[in-house]
C-alpha cells in the first residue's frame, strides 16, 4: 500500500469509527493483538500444538505451528512413537486440506432428484432423526458405514449406533490387509496386522511389502531402516514391479508377478528352522526345489542362495509379506507361507508383535463391502450414514448402489465420489479444528486437539454423533472423561503409551488344514498390470490436495497424472514413447517409460485405476493388484504428460556418487578475493545412502517457504517452482539413485557474478542470498547456474481463498518477474541466532538450526550446520571420506556435500 | 552534361524521393505500423500477465527475445562499418550506401535496445541497470556482462546517432534550399546554419574524420561485449574464447545482408538506379562473401574445440547441436550462412541484383537462426540431465518479433521520406 493510500484509509476508518461511536467491527481482534492473550502468547510468536496426522492410516504424531491463530506448518511430533518427529510427503501437504477452497462449508440437503442446497444444522439433524424413524418403520435397516476408526471415536461410533439402532457395517478401507489378517487368523488365531520391528532385525526379506512407500507405517519404517541403510545390511526385497522400497533395498529381486509363493515355499525348507514346524504342517507345504523356485520366480538361483544364506546367518531375521504380493490369486498362500516363515525363523513374537498390533479390528475386507453393496441393491437399507469412505469408486457398482438407500447422510469434508450423491451432507471439521484421539497401533495414543476455530460452519464427527444420539454433552467432554486416567505427559507431549496385554502366540491347530486346502492360481500371462497404492495420494484420498500433484512421483517424475509406467523393453517393442496413449482394458492412459521396471510388467497407481474395473480376490477380499494378460493397444493419440526429469542417464557428468567426473588438477585462478568467514559458513550434508526418495523434504519446503503451486499447464512448459527436488538417475542394471538437489550455496557462485543489479550476492555467512525487491528478472542467474536451482516467477501465483491464508509470515511472498530459490531456510537461521543472543550465547549451537527439509526427513539424511566449526556434524560428514559435491570440476565450490559409500 | 546540370539533376532526383509518397509506399508503411502495433500489444499483455505468457522456461531462460536483441545489434553493425571504416579506407562506393546504412544502424540499435527491456521480468525497473546515485546506496554489479552491455549499446547508439546527424548536415542545407513551407523551417533548424563555406567544410571534414575513427573500434567492441553475455557464463556452447571475433564477423555479415535487403528495393522504388550502381552492389557482395567465410570458419572451430577439449559436456552439447532436437535449425543455418554465400565466388551472380536480394534474405534468416541455435540449444542441454528441456516460442514472442520488424521498417520508411537517402554532398565530391 502506498503511504498516501494508507493515510487515506486511516482517515476514513478513524472517521467512521468516531462517527458511529461503537467499536463493534473487527475490534475484538485488534484488542487481542495489543493485549497479551491469556495463555501468555506473544502476538506474532509461533505456538506449537501437538496433534495426530489423519491423512493416512499410519497416524503419525504432529506438531502444528500456529501463528496468529492460524496453523501454518505441520511437523512430526518428536515425542510420538509413530513418526518420531518426521512426516511424509502427504502429511506435510495435508495442511492444504484445511484451507481447501472446495471444502464443504455448511450442511447441504437435496430433495429427491434436486440439487444440494444449504440448510441449518438443527434442521439437518431433525431430518436425520425423522428419516431414521421413518426407515425403521418401513422395515429397513439403518446403517453406519465408515472408514477405519480408532481411539475414542471408534468407541463413540459403537455407542451411537447402539443408541440409534444403526447397524455398524464393517469399516471400509481399500487397503485393509485382509490377506495378512486372514493368514494370521488361520495360523495363530489372531485376525490382525502385527507390528513389525524392523529396527531389531539384522536381516530382512520384504515380499511385496513396500515399507518405504505406503505399507502400514512408512515413516516409522524409514526411521528404523535409515541407520541400517547407511551401515549396509542384508535386506532383500522381492517385488513384481518397482517401488522406492525396491530401489533402496540392498538386493532387489524382481519376481514374476504371482510367483512369490514359490520363493517362500522354497525358503521354508531351505533355511534351517529355529522354531520347528509341526510335521503335518511341514507336509502341507508344497515342495519346491531350488531350480523350480528360480524358474518360477525368475530370480537367478545364485541370488536365491544368497538370500537363504543371509537369512540363515542372521541372528534375528525378519520376513514381511504384503502389498502387491498378497493381492493376487495366490495372495492367501503368500501371506500364509510368510507367516509360517516368520514362525520358523523365530521372528514371532520378538519381531512380529501381535500384542501391540495395528488397530484394524473393525475393518472389513472388500468381500464385506461387496455384501453391503448387495444389500443396498436389494433395497434393504434405510438410512445410511457414511463417513470417511475413500476409494469406494474402485469397487464396481458401489457408488451407484448408494442411491438405493432410503436416505443417505454423508459426514465429509469434500464431495468426493462416495458422497456426491448423498441426500444430506454434514460437513466435518478437520482434525486441526476438533478434539479427538487416535490409536493407530494398540496402546499408542495420540492427542488430537483443535488449534483454531473451524474455518467454516462445520462440526467434528464426534459432536455430530453425540447430537444425533440426542446427547447434551460435547465430544470434548466425552473425550476428557476418557482421558481422566492419563498422566500429565499426555497434555505435554500429546502422546502416551498404555500397556498392552502380551499373549503368547502359538500355532493354531487348524493351520495345516488351511494350508492343505489352498488352491493354486493359474500363472498370470504377460503383460501383467500391477496396481499399487500411490505414494502421493495413497488410495486416492489425498487426491484433493493440489500440492501432491505438483510434487513429482519420485520414480517417474510425473506430476499431474494419471499415467501408466511401461518397461523400456515393452516400450521399444510397441513403439511407445512418453506421452503416447495406451489402451488397457477399459482405460486409456498416457505412458511413461520407467527403466528398472521388469519387462512384461506395467505399473500404475490405484488412483489412476478407477476405469480399469478392478476385481477383488474372493479368498482374501483384497483388491487385486496384479492383472495378467491385460490387452494393451497403442491408440496413436498423444496425451500431454507432465514429467520433470529431462533425462535419467547422468553417466560421466560428475553428478552420481562414484562418478564425480574429471577433476582438474591445476590450480584454480580467480579474479576475485576469496571470501573470509568469521563466525559461520553454513553448509549441508545430504546422505545418499540414507535418502529413500520419499519426497517429504520437497513438501516440507513448499509449506515452509510459501512456494506456489504452478499447475499442470506450467509443468508441461517446464516451469515448476520447487526449491528442492529429488532427482532420480538410473545406471545400467542398477536400482534408481535419488539425489535431492537444492541451491548449493556455492563459494564461487556463477549466479552472483552475472546479476547486473546485485539482487543475488554472497553474504558474510556463505549464503547465496536472493533479494527479491532488487531483482529485475533478467534470468541470467538461472541460465548460469549449473544446478538450475533457481525458480522464476512467471506469473503472480495467487491461491484461491481461503488457501491464501496458508502462508508462512516469515518468508516473503514473491511477486511476478523475480527469481527465487532455496535459502537454507534463512528464517530459521535468523531465529536461532536471535535465540542464541537472547540466551547470552555468542554462537548458535550445532544442530540448533534445522531447515524444513532436514526436519521432516524420516531417514535423517539431511544435516545442516556451520562448517567452520570442526566439531559440527556437518564438518565431520563433509570430511568423512564419503563426501563429494555435484559438478565439482566446475570449481563452483558448493556448500552442499553429498555422502555415499560409492565415492571413490 | 556539365557538372552543374548533373548536380542539379542529382539534387532533384534525390530530393524527389522525399515528395508525395506513392500508393506502394503507403501500403508498406501501414503494414509496418500494423506489425509494430501488434508487437506493442503483445508486450503490453506480457507486462500485464507476467513473462509466463512467453515460451521461455527453465532451463532456457533466454529465447527469442535475446535472439532478436543480438540479431538487431548485429544488423546495426554494417551501418558503422560501411560508413566509418570504408570512409577511413577511402572506399568510393560507400557514398551510395552510407546514408541508408547509417539510418539502418540508428534504427536497428533502437529496436535492439528494446529487447533487453522486453525480456525483463520487471521491465518497469529497467533503470536499476544504470548506475545512478540514489538514497539507498544501491549500485550496479560491474562484474556482470549485462552491465557491460548497457554501456556498450548505449555508447554505440550515441556515437552512431551523432555520426549520422553530422553526415546529414550538408544535405540538410541542400534540402533547406530546395523545400518551401514547414519543411524549409525544419531543415533550416536541423542544418544548424550550414553555409558551405571553406571554413565550415574544413571543420566538418575534421569532425567527420574524428567520428569515423571513434566509431570504428566500437564496431568491434559492441558486438564483442554482446558476445560476452554468453562467453562469460559457464554453459557449454557459450563458454568459449572465440565468441568475440565470431560474433563481430557474424554481425558484419548480417548487417551487410540487411543493407542489401533494404537498398535493392529502395533503389527501385525511389528511382536511384543512376546513383547506386551494380558495381556498388558487387563491392558489398564481396564483403558478404568474406564475412561468410569467417563465420563458417568459426562454426568449424567450435566443433573442433569441443572435440579437442575432451570435455564431456562440450562434446555432448555439440553433438546435440548437430543431431539433437534443434538439428533442422542448425543445418538450415549452415546452409544459409555457410553454403549459399559461396555462390558469390561467381561474378555473374555477384552482379545479379535479384539474386543478391534473395540471397540476402536467406542470410538474414540464417543469422537469426545462428543466434537462436547458440542461445537456445546451449541452454537446453547443460550439465545435469534432470534439468534438460526444450523451448519453443509462443505467440507473444512471435508477435513481439514481428513487431520489431514492423518498427524497423516503419522507421526506415519514415526516414526515406523525411531525410535525403543519399549523401548528396559526397556524391558530388566524388563526381567532381
Amino acid at each position: 500500500m502506498e503511504r498516501r493510500d494508507f493515510l487515506k484509509v486511516l482517515g476514513i476508518a478513524s472517521g467512521g469509527v468516531a462517527a458511529s461511536g461503537s467499536f463493534s467491527f473487527g475490534q475484538n481482534k485488534l484488542v487481542s493483538r495489543v493485549l497479551p492473550p491469556p495463555e501468555g502468547h506473544v502476538p506474532g510468536e509461533p505456538v506449537h500444538v501437538h496433534s495426530v496426522c489423519t491423512e493416512c492410516p499410519a497416524g503419525c504424531g504432529l506438531t502444528v505451528t500456529v501463528r496468529d491463530g492460524l496453523p501454518i506448518k505441520l511437523e512430526g511430533n518428536p515425542h510420538h512413537a509413530v513418526g518420531g518427529g518426521a512426516l511424509c510427503v502427504r502429511g506435510q501437504a495435508s495442511l492444504v486440506r484445511v484451507y481447501h477452497p472446495e471444502r464443504v462449508r455448511r450442511p447441504l440437503y437435496r430433495e429427491p432428484g434436486g440439487e444440494l442446497e444449504p440448510i441449518g444444522w438443527d434442521e439437518a439433524m431433525g431430518r436425520v432423526r425423522t428419516e431414521l424413524a421413518a426407515a425403521a418403520g418401513a422395515g429397513r435397516t439403518n446403517a453406519f458405514w465408515s472408514g477405519r476408526s480408532t481411539g475414542s471415536l471408534a468407541r463413540l461410533i459403537g455407542e451411537t449406533c447402539a443408541a440409534l439402532g444403526l447397524e455398524r457395517l464393517p469399516e471400509f478401507e481399500i487397503y485393509h490387509h485382509g490377506a495378512l489378517r486372514g493368514a494370521y487368523d488361520r495360523l495363530f488365531g489372531r485376525r490382525t496386522v502385527p507390528v513389525y520391528h524392523v529396527d531389531r532385525a539384522d536381516a530382512l526379506l520384504t515380499v511385496g511389502a513396500d515399507i518405504l512407500d505406503t505399507f502400514l507405517s512408512p515413516v516409522e519404517f524409514a526411521r528404523q531402516i535409515a541407520p541400517k541403510l547407511e551401515a549396509g545390511w542384508p535386506w532383500f526385497h522381492a517385488e513384481p514391479a518397482l517401488s522406492l522400497t525396491g530401489a533402496r533395498a540392498a538386493h532387489r529381486l524382481a519376481v514374476v508377478p504371482g510367483s512369490e509363493r514359490f520363493l517362500l515355499a522354497w525358503l521354508l525348507r531351505a533355511v534351517p528352522a529355529r522354531q520347528p514346524l509341526p510335521v503335518d504342517l511341514l507336509a502341507a507345504i508344497p515342495s519346491v526345489t531350488r531350480e523350480d523356485a528360480a524358474r518360477k520366480t525368475g530370480v537367478p538361483a545364485a541370488d536365491l542362495d544368497a538370500l537363504a544364506r543371509a537369512l540363515a546367518a542372521a541372528r534375528q531375521p525378519l520376513v514381511i509379506a504384503g502389498g502387491v504380493s498378497v493381492a493376487h490369486g495366490d495372495g492367501q498362500a503368500v501371506a500364509l507361507l510368510a507367516g509360517l516363515l516368520q514362525w520358523s525363523l523365530g521372528a514371532i513374537p520378538a519381531l512380529v508383535d501381535f500384542s501391540a498390533d495395528h488397530t484394524f479390528d473393525a475393518v472389513g475386507t472388500l468381500a464385506d463391502a461387496r455384501q453391503v453393496v448387495e444389500r443396498l441393491k436389494a433395497k434393504r437399507v434405510g438410512v445410511l450414514v457414511l463417513s470417511r469412505l475413500h476409494g469406494l469408486e474402485l469397487l464396481d457398482g458401489a457408488v451407484e448402489a448408494l442411491s438405493n438407500a432410503a436416505f443417505s447422510v454423508g459426514l465429509t469434508d469434500f464431495l468426493s465420489s462416495a458422497f456426491a450423491g448423498c441426500r444430506l451432507i454434514l460437513p466435518v471439521s478437520h482434525a486441526l479444528e476438533s478434539w479427538g484421539d487416535a490409536e493407530p497401533q494398540r496402546g499408542r495414543l495420540g492427542l488430537v486437539r483443535p488449534v483454531f476455530r473451524p474455518l467454516h460452519d462445520t462440526r467434528s464427527e464426534g459432536d455430530i454423533l453425540l447430537q444425533l444420539a440426542g446427547k447434551t454433552n460435547s465430544f470434548k467432554e466425552y473425550l476428557f472423561a476418557a482421558w481422566r486416567p492419563y498422566p500429565a505427559v499426555w497434555w505435554k507431549q500429546g502422546y502416551v503409551e498404555r500397556p498392552v496385554r502380551a499373549e503368547a502366540v502359538k500355532l493354531a491347530d487348524g493351520a495345516a488344514g488351511a494350508l492343505a486346502t489352498l488352491g493354486q492360481a493359474p500363472e498370470l500371462p504377460a503383460p501383467v498390470l500391477v496396481v499399487k497404492p500411490s505414494l502421493r495420494t495413497f488410495d486416492g484420498r489425498s487426491r484433493v490436495i493440489p500440492l501432491l500433484h505438483e510434487i513429482p512421483d519420485p520414480l517417474s517424475t510425473v506430476t499431474y497424472g494419471p499415467w501408466v509406467n511401461v518397461p523400456p523393453g515393452l516400450a521399444r517393442s510397441m513403439g511407445l514413447a512418453d506421452g503416447d496413449e495406451l489402451r488397457l482394458g477399459g482405460a486409456a492412459l498416457p505412458v511413461r517409460v520407467l527403466p528398472g521396471l521388469p519387462d512384461g510388467v506395467l505399473l500404475t497407481a490405484v488412483d489412476a485405476a478407477a476405469g480399469l474395473g478392478l476385481k477383488s480376490d474372493p479368498a482374501t477380499g483384497e483388491l487385486l493388484a496384479c492383472h495378467g494378460g491385460i490387452a494393451t493397444v497403442k491408440t496413436g493419440r498423444r496425451i500431454p504428460l507432465p514429467f520433470l526429469s529431462g533425462g535419467l542417464n547422468a553417466a560421466g557428468r560428475g553428478i552420481l556418487p562414484g562418478d564425480e567426473g574429471h577433476h582438474h588438477h591445476h590450480e584454480k585462478h580467480s579474479l576475485y578475493e576469496p571470501y573470509e568467514y568469521v563466525d559461520y559458513r553454513w553448509a549441508m550434508a545430504v546422505d545418499l545412502d540414507r535418502c529413500i526418495g520419499c519426497s517429504a523434504c520437497v513438501a516440507a519446503c513448499y509449506m515452509e517457504n510459501n512456494i506456489p503451486v504452478a499447475g499442470p499447464e506450467e509443468h508441461l512448459r517446464g516451469r515448476e517452482m520447487s526449491w528442492l527436488r529429488v532427482q532420480p538417475y538410473v545406471r545400467d542394471g542398477e536400482a534408481p539413485v535419488f539425489i535431492p538437489v537444492m541451491c548449493q550455496h556455492c563459494d564461487a557462485a556463477p549466479c552472483e557474478t552475472v546479476c547486473p543489479v546485485y539482487a543475488t550476492y554472497h553474504n558474510e555467512e556463505g549464503l547465496n542470498v536472493q533479494v527479491y525487491n532488487r531483482c529485475v528478472g533478467t534470468r541470467y542467474c538461472n541460465n548460469n547456474c549449473p544446478y538450475k536451482a533457481r525458480r522464476f516467477n512467471w506469473f503472480e501465483y495467487d491461491a484461491p481463498a481461503p488457501l491464501d491464508r496458508l502462508k508462512n509470515p516469515e518468508v516473503s511472498v514473491r511477486p511476478k518477474g523475480v527469481m527465487e530459490k532455496c535459502t537454507f531456510c534463512i528464517q530459521r537461521i535468523t531465529h536461532a541466532k536471535d535465540r542464541a543472543k537472547d540466551d547470552g550465547r555468542r554462537k548458535v549451537r550445532d544442530g540448533e538450526i534445522v531447515p524444513a527439509c532436514a526436519q521432516t526427513c524420516p531417514a535423517s539424511a539431511i544435516t545442516f550446520g556451520n562448517i567452520l566449526d570442526e566439531n559440527s556434524r556437518v564438518y565431520q560428514l563433509a570430511h568423512s571420506g564419503r563426501a563429494y559435491r555435484l559438478l565439482e570440476m566446475l570449481g563452483t565450490e558448493p556448500a552442499v556435500y553429498y555422502l555415499s559409500k560409492k565415492v571413490k | 552534361m556539365s557538372l552543374g546540370t548533373y548536380f542539379d539533376q542529382l539534387e532533384h532526383d534525390v530530393l524527389a524521393a522525399m515528395r508525395k509518397p506513392s500508393k506502394l509506399y503507403w501500403i508498406a508503411l501501414v503494414v509496418s505500423a500494423a506489425a509494430f502495433a501488434l508487437g506493442l500489444g503483445c508486450w503490453g499483455w506480457q507486462i500485464y500477465e507476467g513473462l509466463g505468457v512467453a515460451g521461455i522456461r527453465s532451463p532456457v531462460g533466454w529465447g527469442v527475445y535475446i535472439t532478436d536483441f543480438v540479431f538487431w545489434v548485429g544488423i546495426a553493425h554494417s551501418g558503422t562499418l560501411i560508413s566509418a571504416v570504408l570512409f577511413l579506407f577511402r572506399a568510393k562506393f560507400r557514398c551510395s550506401f552510407n546514408r541508408s546504412a547509417e539510418a539502418m544502424t540508428v534504427i536497428a540499435v533502437m529496436t535492439a535496445g528494446l529487447f533487453p527491456l522486453i525480456h525483463l521480468g520487471r521491465c518497469w525497473f529497467f533503470y536499476w541497470l544504470m548506475p545512478y546515485p540514489n538514497q539507498r546506496h544501491l549500485w550496479v554489479n560491474f562484474r556482470s556482462p549485462l552491465i557491460w552491455d548497457v554501456f556498450a549499446v548505449s555508447t554505440y547508439f550515441t556515437i552512431s546517432a551523432v555520426f549520422f546527424f553530422v553526415g546529414l548536415i550538408p544535405d540538410l542545407a541542400i534540402a533547406r534550399r530546395r523545400f518551401t513551407g514547414w519543411r524549409h523551417w525544419v531543415f533550416r533548424i536541423l542544418s544548424l546554419g550550414w553555409q558551405g563555406t571553406a571554413e565550415q567544410w574544413k571543420h566538418y571534414a575534421w569532425l567527420y574524420m574524428f567520428l569515423a575513427a571513434f566509431a570504428t573500434p566500437l564496431v568491434i567492441s559492441v558486438h564483442s561485449v554482446v558476445s560476452w553475455d554468453f562467453a562469460m557464463s559457464v554453459i557449454p556452447g557459450w563458454h568459449t574464447t572465440i565468441f568475440a571475433p565470431y560474433f563481430v564477423a557474424g554481425a558484419i555479415f548480417s548487417g551487410t545482408a540487411m543493407v542489401i535487403t533494404l537498398v535493392v528495393p529502395m533503389r527501385r522504388i525511389l528511382g536511384l538506379d543512376n546513383y547506386i550502381t551494380v558495381d556498388h552492389f558487387e563491392a558489398i557482395a564481396k564483403i558478404l562473401l568474406f564475412t561468410s567465410l569467417i563465420v563458417s570458419y568459426s562454426y568449424i572451430v567450435e566443433f573442433v574445440l569441443a572435440w579437442y577439449s575432451g570435455n564431456p559436456f562440450e562434446i555432448a552439447h555439440f553433438s546435440f547441436r548437430a543431431v539433437g532436437d534443434y538439428r533442422y535449425l542448425y543445418w538450415l543455418m549452415l546452409f544459409c550462412n555457410g553454403l549459399l554465400p559461396l555462390t558469390l565466388f561467381v561474378k555473374r551472380l555477384r552482379r545479379n541484383l535479384k539474386y543478391l536480394f534473395v540471397l540476402s534474405l536467406f542470410v538474414n534468416v540464417g543469422m537469426w537462426l545462428e543466434r537462436f541455435v547458440i542461445i537456445v540449444s546451449s541452454l537446453a542441454r547443460d550439465f545435469d540431465p534432470y534439468n534438460w528441456g526444450n523451448y519453443a516460442p509462443r505467440f507473444v514472442e512471435i508477435g513481439v518479433t514481428i513487431g520489431s520488424f514492423g518498427m524497423f521498417f516503419m522507421l526506415f520508411l519514415i526516414f526515406t521520406k523525411m531525410l535525403p537517402v543519399l549523401a548528396i554532398a559526397e556524391v558530388k565530391e566524388h563526381a567532381s
